[in-house]
């Protein structure tokens, strides 16, 4: 199984975290600032790394920043700082997820699982496929009518495999309800309609790990809907 | 205007008093020295230019004394390097004496014989007459002496007006006429030179007695008598003289036109005569070889006889060293060796060409060691004198000119400047600089005043003391360069004292005008601010009015006068003028003020240029404004510095919360078969989520309400989002039974705000609905268009949201919106109560407005965006 680091400087929540992560069968090590942090991964192979921004000695954003000299194992930054700018930064500087205290710890697991899926995933996939559309760790097999998000299948019904091809495949570009209405219904949009709306809503419940914080399926309030580009 | 302005430059003045004292006791600066030098160097230079150009002036000419007084002549720019007698000078003066020598020669011609005047020589006076356009063919002459003409000439033509019948006119004429007849083919007739003056007339004429035709026959008596009765008027010329020929004039012809001709000729031939006696005097005189340095002599062949007029007692002397010239046309020679070319000569013969036959020989002569004090002598003095020092006084001239007017450059900007210790530099103003500025006009003034005086007193001596004799003596250039020394000592002293009082800016400073009119406008601004009211409306009003009504009295009493009305006019146009300013300052206060009362609490009213009560008002302005500057720049400060507390602390919560979280969560896990324990754990569980959504929301809250945060805004389409929400929250409605009933009847309901922050509205409404609406009731949301209801009158979309409450609303709709504050005061339920806080601060800050509406239990709300 996946060893995985766990740094924080309270030792309850570490604890914590060991005590859910080893249900799910890992391997888990343990450090209580940056420089141990980095000191274990040194002797040890780690596969993820679930890291506190604000600890003594060595900060967690610091700590990011040397070990992306030489891994690129996955990193979730846990933190309590929540503002929008404290998320870009953390990912910016080569975090690969990032989890706001207090965090739900289902959501926490969740997240490592996914993240390690894509990690140990990278490069296996058959780009051959024409029918294959992929953003980020999110496939559509079109030939199959199958949906995987980091390699677990995802059920969907028609209309939402179809919503989600759409959006896919103009990845990047932002569709209104009435656009998405016309293409998927074939029909006139007759407008305040929120048909799509629930249909958007029951999608990312299925793809996303945090539907609230959707990291596939973005909603552009006011304007529409789109697939982000990864 | 302005009495602030007047009291800083009374300061001003003052305090460059005590600068320059200061800098008297400081005494000595580097400058002062060299620029003391750069004085005397102008003093020296302007004494220098003045007398260069004064010596060039009068260097450049030469006066001599010429024919008819004195002559003056300028030097030749390309006289520079030569010596006098190749300058143009000399060979002016030689040219005009060639002419006068020739001309002279023409006159000796006609009085003299054989170099002698000649008052017995014998005038034929018709001939005479023709000198220069050649005898007629025939004609009638008289012969007169030489002196008698000329005595008769001076003495005057006597005419007496007589009526004659014609018998006696008969009588009184001779009964023949005397024709002199030319006669062409005579041995001695030459074409050429036929002449009065170039040949012997005797030679070739010959004189006739003619009857006359006029006389009818004698035989025929009737006829005689007849004719002979008939009266004629004649002028006859009283015979002072007698002809050479013992003859009186009326002697010569039988016919009276003939004799009116004659005496005509006789007095004209008298006048050419005494007028060239008289040049002929004057020319001997110039001439004459005591008094010239010109010798000439000319000589012609008349009828095989050589005629020569000369001044030199031995014409055959030529001095080789002397500057001469030799013409002789009929031999074709020229000769000379001055710069006067053959051209001119002849030129100046040919106009004397009825004087002078083919076979002239002119020689004309200049003694180059002038014996004789002539124009030539003089000339020669003033030129050697100065032509080669005239180049030295033009360069000094230019030189010492140039040089001034560097040094009145560089002393204009430099003149009293000198710099402190600290490197500052100033101007140092010296004691008479110090003098009020009109003190030192008067002075100056009564300075040109006292020069003026002193040359109209010196008028008459001065002008008998300019003479060009004294004007030419060294000892005038001292004076006249001590004069100019004065003078521009003078001038230099009151310019550069001018000069000092600009660069300290306090010409006008330093002035009593100044000091007056500040006096002047204080009074009346200070019996202005402090009168009151009456003072300072009706008094001025009624002051205008009774001025105009005085102008106007003067100005139609008895006709109209223009002086009184045009006073009025301007004084008008002025008092126009202080409404004008008076008013606009008031506009600029108004401005400033709706500026303030708009929010833009910086502004400042410009308070310079405004008086009395417009000042007062423009300093409470300000100083109201100032305090709600103060106040709102506290408040801010304080609001941020909450919201950085309240998100700190919300970080330090944050973590213990996480662990509380985790482990009740693992509690949960465990089997526990207490039910009242799995109570217990089940509310653990809720308040601590509780407490996490509170942690976020008050951060929240804070840092909106303090202004922290970053919008980004773009165009929002208000029906999609309100469907994107439905669709979010459909299924909470729907465990509630709560219907949602969408109207949608604006055009457009396109508005600009931040995606993500009206999701943050739309949100706290929706969960807002969610957890205090009445189940089973319908949730009703409408748009509408707002058309101009806003400030810029700009269309607006109106969003209203309205349910049914579960609970009573017991409280006001503005105190929904504070922080903290929900439908229930006993805050028994979920939610952090400040959902409608930041709801209601967000649509604020995207310039919407948030209102809530409360009907007994319908809960409205009402939100309003400026349309796209």
């Amino acid at each position: 199984m996946a060893n995985i680091l766990v740094c924080d400087d309270d030792k309850e929540i570490v604890d914590a975290i060991e005590i859910y992560l080893l249900q799910e069968g890992y391997q888990i090590f343990k450090a209580y600032d940056g420089e141990q942090a980095i000191r274990v991964l040194k002797e040890t192979t780690i596969h993820l790394l679930i890291m506190d921004v604000m600890m003594p000695r060595l900060d967690g954003i610091r700590a990011t920043l040397k070990i992306r000299e030489y891994s690129s194992i996955p990193i979730i930054i846990l933190s309590a700082k929540s503002e929008d700018s404290d998320k870009i930064l953390g990912l910016n500087i080569g975090a690969d997820d990032y989890v706001t205290k207090p965090f739900n710890p289902l959501e926490l697991v969740a997240r490592v699982k996914s993240n390690l899926r894509r990690y140990t995933m990278l490069g296996n996939l058959n780009t051959e496929n024409n029918a294959l559309f992929q953003v980020g760790g999110l496939c559509i097999d079109d030939d199959t009518k199958e949906v995987t998000v980091d390699g677990e299948r995802v059920k969907l019904t028609p209309i939402e495999y179809n919503i989600l091809l759409l959006l896919v495949k103009n990845c990047g570009r932002v569709f209104s309800i009435d656009q998405i209405y016309e293409s998927i219904w074939n029909d006139e949009a007759i407008g305040a309609d929120n048909t799509v709306a629930v249909h958007i809503r029951h999608i990312r419940e299925k793809i996303e790990i945090n539907p609230k914080e959707p990291r596939y399926l973005k909603v552009v309030w006011g304007v529409g809907y789109k697939v982000e580009k990864q | 205007m302005g009495d602030m302005e007047k009291d800083n430059n009374g300061n001003d003045t003052k305090d460059i008093g005590e600068q320059t004292k200061n800098t008297d006791r400081q005494g000595k600066n580097t400058g002062r020295g060299f620029r003391g030098f750069l004085h005397f160097l102008q003093h020296i230079s302007a004494v220098i230019a003045a007398v260069s150009v004064f010596s060039v002036i009068i260097g450049s000419t030469v006066v001599v004394s010429g024919m008819h007084g004195d002559e003056s002549y300028s030097f030749h720019k390309d006289d520079g390097e030569k010596i006098y007698e190749d300058s143009r000078l000399f060979h002016t003066l030689y040219e005009k004496a060639a002419a006068n020598v020739i001309r002279f020669g023409v006159i000796r011609s006609q009085l003299e014989t054989d170099g002698q005047f000649n008052g017995r020589k014998v005038i034929d006076v018709t001939a005479y007459n023709h000198r220069e356009d050649g005898l007629p063919r025939q004609y009638v002459t008289a012969r007169y002496y030489l002196e008698d003409l000329l005595k008769w000439q001076k003495y005057g033509f006597e005419y007496s007006s007589a009526q004659m019948t014609n018998g006696q006119l008969w009588e009184f004429l001779n009964d023949k006429t005397m024709l002199t007849t030319v006669d062409q083919n005579s041995q001695y007739y030459n074409t050429t030179d036929a002449g009065y003056l170039k040949s012997d007339i005797d030679s070739y004429t010959f004189v006739d007695d003619v009857s006359s035709n006029m006389l009818p026959p004698l035989d025929d008596g009737d006829y005689y008598d007849e004719v002979s009765q008939e009266i004629i008027d004649i002028k006859i010329l009283t015979n002072r003289y007698k002809t050479a020929d013992d003859l009186n004039i009326e002697d010569y012809t039988s016919d009276p036109s003939v004799y009116t001709e004659l005496c005509s000729n006789v007095q004209t031939a008298a006048e050419n005569l005494a007028y060239n006696y008289k040049e002929y005097l004057s020319y001997q005189e110039y001439y004459d070889q005591k008094n010239t340095n010109v010798r000439y002599y000319i000589e012609k062949t008349v009828n095989g006889k050589i005629e020569y007029y000369t001044n030199m007692q031995d014409p055959e002397e030529r001095p080789a060293d002397w500057k001469y010239l030799y013409y002789s046309p009929s031999e074709m020679i020229y000769e000379t060796n001055s710069l006067i070319e053959e051209e001119s000569i002849r030129k100046i013969v040919k106009e004397y060409d009825y004087a002078y036959p083919e076979n002239i020989k002119i020689w004309i002569g200049v003694d180059t060691s002038y014996p004789a004090n002539d124009a030539f002598l003089q000339a020669a003095i003033g030129f050697r004198h100065y032509q080669p020092y005239l180049w030295q006084w033009v360069v000094a001239a230019v030189v010492s000119a140039v040089l001034y007017l560097m040094i009145l450059i560089y002393l204009t900007f430099h003149t009293g400047k000198e710099t402190d210790e600290g490197g500052v530099s100033r101007v140092r103003l010296s004691s008479f600089d110090k003098v009020p500025t009109e003190g030192a006009l008067i002075l100056a003034g009564l300075t040109v005043v006292c020069i003026f005086l002193l040359l109209f007193v010196l008028g008459n001596y001065l002008e008998e003391f300019l003479t060009f004799e004294n004007v030419k003596e060294d000892w005038f250039k001292v004076v006249f360069g001590c004069s100019v020394l004065i003078l521009e000592m003078l001038f230099s002293f009151f310019f550069y004292s001018l000069v000092r009082r600009i660069r300290a800016g306090v010409l006008w400073k330093n002035s009593f005008l100044k000091r007056l009119v500040r006096k002047i406008s204080l009074l009346m601004w200070d019996v202005y601010d402090n009168g009151s009211i009456i003072v300072r409306t009706w008094i001025p009003y009624i002051l205008f009015l009774l001025f105009n009504f005085l102008a106007m009295v003067l100005g139609f009493a008895g006709g109209v006068k223009l002086l009184p009305i045009l006073f009025a006019f301007v004084v008008d146009l002025f008092v126009g003028g202080v409404f004008y300013l008076d008013i606009k300052e008031r506009q600029n206060i108004v401005n400033g003020i709706n500026r303030i009362a708009e929010g833009d609490f910086s502004h400042q009213i410009e308070q310079d240029n405004l008086h009395g009560d417009n000042l007062t008002l423009a300093k409470s302005v300000n100083s109201i404004g100032n305090g709600i500057k103060n106040a709102v720049e506290i408040s801010m400060k304080d609001e941020r510095m909450k919201a950085d507390l309240i998100t700190n602390v919300s970080h330090d919560i944050k973590t213990p919360l996480t662990s509380i979280i985790n482990y009740v969560d693992l509690i949960k896990r465990e089997e526990v078969d207490n039910e009242r324990v799995r109570g217990y754990i089940k509310v653990l569980d809720e308040k601590s989520q509780r407490l996490k959504q509170l942690t976020d929301d008050l951060v929240e809250a804070s840092k909106i309400s303090s202004g922290n945060i970053n919008l980004h805004f773009e165009k929002i389409n208000l029906t999609e989002l309100l469907n994107q929400t439905i669709g979010e929250f459909s299924e909470k409605f729907e465990q509630k039974s709560l219907t949602l009933v969408m109207n949608v009847n604006a055009t457009s309901a396109v508005i600009e705000a931040d995606s993500r922050s009206i999701w943050r509205v739309m949100e706290n409404l929706f969960n807002n609905i969610y957890k205090y609406a009445l189940e089973g009731t319908r949730v009703y949301i409408a748009i509408d268009d707002r058309a101009g209801e806003n400030i810029q009158n700009q269309r607006s979309v109106e969003v209203s949201i309205k349910n049914i409450s579960a609970m009573a609303l017991n409280c006001n709709p503005e105190e929904l919106t504070e922080r903290f504050i929900r439908g229930d005061e006993s805050r028994t339920t979920e939610g952090s109560g400040l959902g409608l806080s930041i709801a209601k601060n967000l649509i604020e800050a995207q310039h919407g407005t948030f209102e809530i509406q409360l009907d007994g239990d319908l809960f409205k709300v009402i939100l309003t965006f400026p349309a796209v």
